[in-house]
């Protein structure tokens, strides 16, 4: 078991198996959000499905889309558990507080590198915790 | 955060339900970015479509609409960009599907709250100009890094509830771009190649973008060999937003807030990453597709500008668009207007072409069209339209306007540079 600090997130803790890549993330960019996958050909992810995984990218990217799409999905049941980020951008801080997903990101190590794919995580965003199980 | 007098009063309730509801809101997100306290603002300005919005979207702002006054009433100027939609063009993109009601139906609800009803954005000049230092909320990326770098106004990504709220409280959290020192550049380019086009300046912005691809990250592009002008400085700003998630930039000797390096950097400027003219060529070839059969050319994003309507027709000169091919040219309400009385967009529809209003190509219903039609090949004067549409299951190319315009003709991709 490792714990790995944050800053301080969005929305309650949560545990999930985890869904990872380094490359970086949009809504309306790389994912089909009526089936729940990855559509983007380019992206690591392609035809991964992240419905209720605790996804774990890069860096957010991208414009407006992600504040009004992630509370669609949340309310659609085609969302990720949670989303951690190393660096995000106001868009989707401001979609993750409009949907209540719980949502973290400046970690003190590159959290792409710290988790795999797979493992169970608890992600506590308001203590700035996430625990690899 | 510390909260005004104002602040508080919204955070109890007294000014309303709306007010209340805003303020917890942007707490939350000011609190995410460590803001230290508000920044009030001179206007907000929202765009929207259906695609972006969802039905749960769509459902907040109705429900907004329908509170009593006094708990929704606006603190400030608050625009919201109304497009329109194209019905004429859509009934031949997408043939009997019921697509009109959405987009109309959240910019009905954000008028019934008090919001002015306008068309495009402040780059484009058809909403007002903020002055040199001012904050605002604006939730079209292209026209915050436009804003922050170009005008030297101060302003974050507010995205769709987020101008919302900005709306209903006259204030957003101050982080970011609000505050001096995040403006300071963080990476400097040094440009050698030399972009001729829209798509080329494109490809600078996504090179650069991709290669920072932080929000937090302000580049410095030095050694421009000829001045760009407004268009193609829009889709370099623009290109950053959408590869990189880039809020603000310098160009050296171009942009307000960077006279030379220094001023830039507030330091003496690091060591320069060089971007060649090979690397923009690389760029493009990323999306080769030289000599095959195209679907459709879809110029916009930014939509646009009368001169490059014009420059449409002048370069189709009469030339039927090729039959396999479909020219969409999207462009605001006003402008296509303006180009019908003119007759410009009598030329463009007599080749064959579709002047579209309303929200660009990739925001409305591009996947579905091209399920719809069964098109691949897409051609493009906007790299940011590639971006996107690459992700909607297209395969994209973006070139010149001149280029799109010869390749719509000939039905294949033409590249005559």
């Amino acid at each position: 078991m490792s714990v790995i600090t944050g800053h301080k997130g969005i929305g309650g803790q949560v545990r999930g198996i985890a869904l990872v890549a380094s490359d970086n993330f949009s809504t309306r960019y790389d994912l089909d959000r009526e089936r729940g996958i990855f559509s983007r050909r380019s992206h690591k992810l392609f035809g991964e499905n992240y419905v209720g995984r605790v996804l774990i990218l890069n860096a957010a990217k991208g414009g407006v889309a992600s504040a009004w799409m992630l509370r669609e999905m949340v309310i659609n049941e085609k969302a990720p558990l949670a989303l951690l980020l190393n660096d995000a951008n106001p868009v989707m801080a401001q979609g993750a507080a409009f949907a209540e997903l719980p949502f973290m990101h400046r970690f003190e190590t590159d959290i792409t590198q710290a988790i795999q794919t797979g493992d169970t995580v608890l992600v506590d965003p308001q203590a700035g915790r996430v625990t690899v199980e | 955060m510390r909260l005004t007098e104002i602040e508080e009063a919204m955070q109890a309730g007294v000014l309303g339900k709306g007010a209340e509801w805003a303020i917890a809101y942007q707490k939350r997100v000011g609190e995410f970015f460590e803001a230290e306290n508000f920044a009030e603002i001179r206007f907000a300005h929202m765009i929207t479509d259906a695609e972006t919005l969802g039905a749960s979207g769509l459902a907040f702002l109705e429900e907004m609409a329908e509170m009593p006054a006094e708990d929704r009433r606006l603190r400030t100027l608050a625009i919201v960009d109304s497009r329109g939609f194209d019905d004429r063009a859509f009934e031949r993109l997408l043939p009997g599907k019921p697509l009109v009601g959405d987009t109309q139906r959240a910019i009905d609800a954000l008028g019934r709250m008090g919001a002015m009803k306008a068309h495009g954005y402040f780059n484009n000049h058809s909403v007002p100009l903020p002055a040199f230092g001012e904050s605002c909320a604006f939730s079209g990326t292209p026209t915050v890094v436009y804003a922050n770098a170009m005008v030297g106004v101060r302003c974050n990504f507010e995205a769709g509830p987020s101008a919302i709220a900005a709306m209903l409280t006259g204030r957003v959290p101050r982080y970011g771009f609000h505050l001096d020192v995040s403006r300071r550049g963080t990476d400097y380019f040094k440009l050698e190649g030399k972009p001729s086009n829209t798509a080329d300046w494109g490809a600078v912005g996504a090179i650069i973008g991709r290669q920072l691809a932080s929000y937090w990250k302000v580049p410095v592009i030095d050694g421009i060999a000829e001045r760009p002008d407004a268009i193609s400085l829009n889709h370099l700003a623009l290109c950053l937003a959408s590869y990189g998630s880039h809020a603000m930039f310098h160009v050296v000797g171009v942009t307000p807030e960077a006279r030379d390096a220094q001023d830039a950097f507030g330091d003496p400027p690091p060591e320069p990453t060089v971007v060649t003219q090979a690397d923009i060529d690389a760029f493009h070839r990323e999306y080769d597709g030289d000599g095959e059969t195209l679907d459709v050319v879809a110029l916009g994003a930014p939509q646009l500008t009368m001169p490059e309507v014009y420059t449409v027709a002048e370069t189709l000169a009469g030339r039927p668009v090729h039959d396999r091919t479909t020219l969409l040219v999207y462009t605001p309400l006003e402008i296509k207007e303006a180009c019908q009385r003119t007759g410009i967009a009598q030329q463009i529809e007599d080749a064959g072409g579709l002047l579209v209003h309303g929200p660009d190509f990739f925001a409305t219903f591009a996947k579905e069209i091209r399920e719809t039609k069964g098109w691949t090949r897409l051609m493009t004067q906007s790299v940011k339209t590639a971006n996107i549409t690459e992700g909607y299951g297209y395969q994209p190319v973006a070139a010149s306007l001149a280029d799109c315009i010869e390749s719509a003709v000939a039905g294949r991709i033409v590249r005559t540079a």
